[in-house]
C-alpha cells in the first residue's frame, strides 16, 4: 500500500513537472518570437528612417532624368576624381561598375585591381538619383579605420645592432603576414561603411565565414551586438549602408598601407 | 521519462538555432530587400529635352576625360610600389619595364644614451628626379656610423665615402632619398633599405637611361 502510493505521488510529481516544462518551452519560443518581432520592426524601420533623412537633404531639387543617369554617374565620377587629383596625397576610386579599384596619387592611376567580389546595401539599390549625387557627387572623406593588420608597422631598434637582432629583422620582414586574414574597414561621409576584405578565391572567403575567422562573420555578430545594446535602451538601431568589396590579399595589403588616414574615397556604383 | 526530457531540450535547441539564424541571417537579409525599400520614386523619364541634354552631357563628359588623362606624364615616370616592393617604369601609359625593388624597412633607430633617433621609410607621394650620375660614390651619412656602433668621423673624412655600394648609376631624389643599384642582391623585393629604392643592376638600367631630370617618382 505504501509502495502504491509512493509510486503514485512520484507519477504525479513528474506529470507536474513536464507539465512546468512544457509552459517553460512555450514561454521560451513566445519570448524568442517577441524578440525577433520586435527586433524585424525596428531594424526594417531604421533602414526606412535612414532613406527618409537622405531624401529630405535632397528636397526640392529638379527629379534626375532616368534615360540620362549614367551619363550623370560619368560626368561624376570623373569630376570628383578631379577633385581627388588636386589634392597631394593617395587617394581611392573605386568603380563598382567596371569591378575596378584604384589608388590614384595626382591624378595618375598608380595601382590598379580587379574586384573579385562585391556586395552593396540594398540601400544603395534603391535610392533616386538625387539621393546618389548627394552622396557620391563628390570625394568621400575617411572619418575612421579600423584594420585586421598592422596599418603602418613601424619597428623599434636600439643601437648599435648586433649580428643576430639583425638577421632576426630580416627574417621578421620576409612576411609576417602570410597566416593572417588581411580586411580593413573604413567609415565614411555620410555614414557609409566601406569594407576590403583580401582573398585570394571565393572558395577561401566562404571557408572564412564558415569557419567565423573571416571579416564578414565577425562584422555581422558586431552588427547584432550593437543592434541589441540600441534595442535594449529601447531605440532604434543604426543602419549604416555598406560596399563589401574583396580583392586579392597583396592588393587588399598595399591599398591598406598606402592610404592616408583621412584619405579621399571616390566611387561609383 | 528520458525520452520526453530529450524531446524538450531538442525543442530548446531548435528555438536556440531557429533565433540565431533569423537574427544572423533573415533579418540583415530582409534589412537589404526590396520589401522594405521599395523601387526609386523621384525619378522622370518623359523630359522633351532628353536628346539635347544627352548630346551636351556627353561632350562634358569627354572633355572632363581629357582633363583628368593629362595628369598623366606624357614622359617617363614610375610608380613604386613599398608594400609589394614592386616597381613599374611607364612611358605616357605604356609599361616599359616592371620589376622587384627594394625600399624603406620602416624602422625608427633609437639609442640609449641621446634622444637622437632616424626613421627609415620610404616617403609616400611624388617625388622628381633631381639629378642622375653614373658611378656614384656614397657619402655615408652619421647614421650609418652610429647604426654599427662607430663613432662619427668629421665631415670630408675618407671613411665617409664608398665606391660601389650604389651600383652603377643613381637618381637623386632630395632629401637624402635616391634610386639606386646595389651589392645586397639577395634581400631584393623585401623592406631593407633605410629610405631609398634600391633596384636590380639591368632595371638600374633602363630607369636611369629612360628617365630624365624632371621625371616623376609616383610612391604609394
Amino acid at each position: 500500500m505504501m509502495k502504491d502510493n509512493s509510486a503514485e505521488s512520484f507519477d504525479s510529481l513528474f506529470v507536474k513537472k513536464r507539465n512546468g516544462l512544457k509552459i517553460f518551452i512555450i514561454l521560451f519560443f513566445l519570448i524568442l518570437l517577441a524578440i525577433i518581432a520586435v527586433y524585424t520592426y525596428l531594424t526594417i524601420g531604421a533602414v526606412r528612417e535612414r532613406m527618409e533623412k537622405a531624401k529630405m537633404k535632397v528636397e526640392g531639387a529638379a527629379p534626375v532624368n532616368a534615360s540620362l543617369i549614367d551619363l550623370m554617374k560619368d560626368k561624376a565620377w570623373i569630376e570628383s576624381r578631379l577633385k581627388m587629383a588636386s589634392s597631394d596625397s593617395i587617394g581611392l576610386s573605386i568603380d563598382l561598375e567596371q569591378h575596378l579599384i584604384q589608388l590614384e596619387l595626382k591624378g595618375v592611376v598608380v595601382m590598379s585591381s580587379k574586384i573579385r567580389e562585391s556586395s552593396i546595401s540594398g540601400f544603395f539599390k534603391r535610392m533616386d538619383g538625387n539621393v546618389y549625387f548627394d552622396m557620391f557627387g563628390s570625394p568621400l572623406t575617411i572619418q575612421r579605420f579600423e584594420s585586421s593588420i598592422e596599418k603602418n608597422p613601424l619597428r623599434v631598434v636600439q643601437a648599435p645592432k648586433d649580428t643576430i637582432a639583425a638577421a632576426a629583422a630580416v627574417a621578421i620582414k620576409k612576411d609576417s603576414l602570410q597566416d593572417k586574414s588581411v580586411y580593413w574597414t573604413v567609415k565614411l561621409d555620410h555614414d557609409i561603411e566601406l569594407n576590403i576584405q583580401g582573398i585570394d578565391s571565393i572558395s577561401e572567403a566562404k571557408s572564412k565565414y564558415k569557419l567565423g575567422k573571416g571579416f564578414e562573420f565577425k562584422r555581422d555578430v558586431k552588427n547584432i551586438l550593437n543592434s541589441f545594446q540600441q534595442i535594449k535602451k529601447l531605440k532604434k538601431p543604426n543602419y549604416t549602408p555598406e560596399i563589401l568589396i574583396s580583392i586579392p590579399e597583396n592588393e587588399a595589403k598595399s591599398i591598406l598601407r598606402a592610404l592616408p588616414r583621412n584619405a579621399s574615397v571616390t566611387i561609383r556604383i | 521519462m528520458v525520452r520526453t526530457f530529450l524531446i524538450y531540450m531538442a525543442l530548446l535547441l531548435v528555438g536556440i538555432i531557429f533565433f540565431a539564424s533569423m537574427i544572423l541571417f533573415a533579418i540583415p537579409a530582409l534589412q537589404e530587400s526590396a520589401f522594405v525599400l521599395p523601387g526609386v520614386s523621384q525619378t522622370r523619364t518623359d523630359d522633351g529635352n532628353a536628346e539635347s541634354q544627352r548630346v551636351s552631357l556627353d561632350k562634358e563628359v569627354q572633355k572632363l576625360q581629357v582633363k583628368l588623362d593629362k595628369f598623366t606624364p606624357t614622359n617617363a615616370y614610375i610608380i613604386v610600389n613599398t608594400s609589394d616592393n614592386h616597381f613599374f617604369l611607364y612611358k605616357g601609359k605604356q609599361l616599359i619595364r616592371d620589376g622587384k625593388c627594394s625600399t624603406g624597412k620602416n624602422e625608427r633607430l633609437t639609442f640609449s644614451n641621446s634622444k637622437k633617433e632616424y626613421v627609415f621609410h620610404t616617403p609616400q607621394g611624388v617625388m622628381h628626379v633631381q639629378s642622375k650620375q653614373p658611378d656614384p660614390v656614397w657619402t655615408k651619412p652619421d647614421w650609418a656610423f652610429l647604426e654599427d656602433g662607430l663613432p662619427i668621423p668629421p665631415p670630408g673624412d675618407a671613411s665617409r665615402y664608398e665606391k660601389g655600394t650604389l651600383g652603377k648609376y643613381k637618381l637623386v631624389l632630395g632629401d637624402g632619398y635616391m634610386i639606386h643599384g646595389t651589392i645586397y642582391k639577395r634581400f631584393m623585393g623585401q623592406n631593407v633599405t633605410h629610405g631609398c629604392i634600391r633596384l636590380l643592376d639591368d632595371d638600374l638600367e633602363v630607369v636611369y637611361k629612360t628617365m630624365e631630370v624632371g621625371s616623376k617618382v609616383y610612391i604609394y
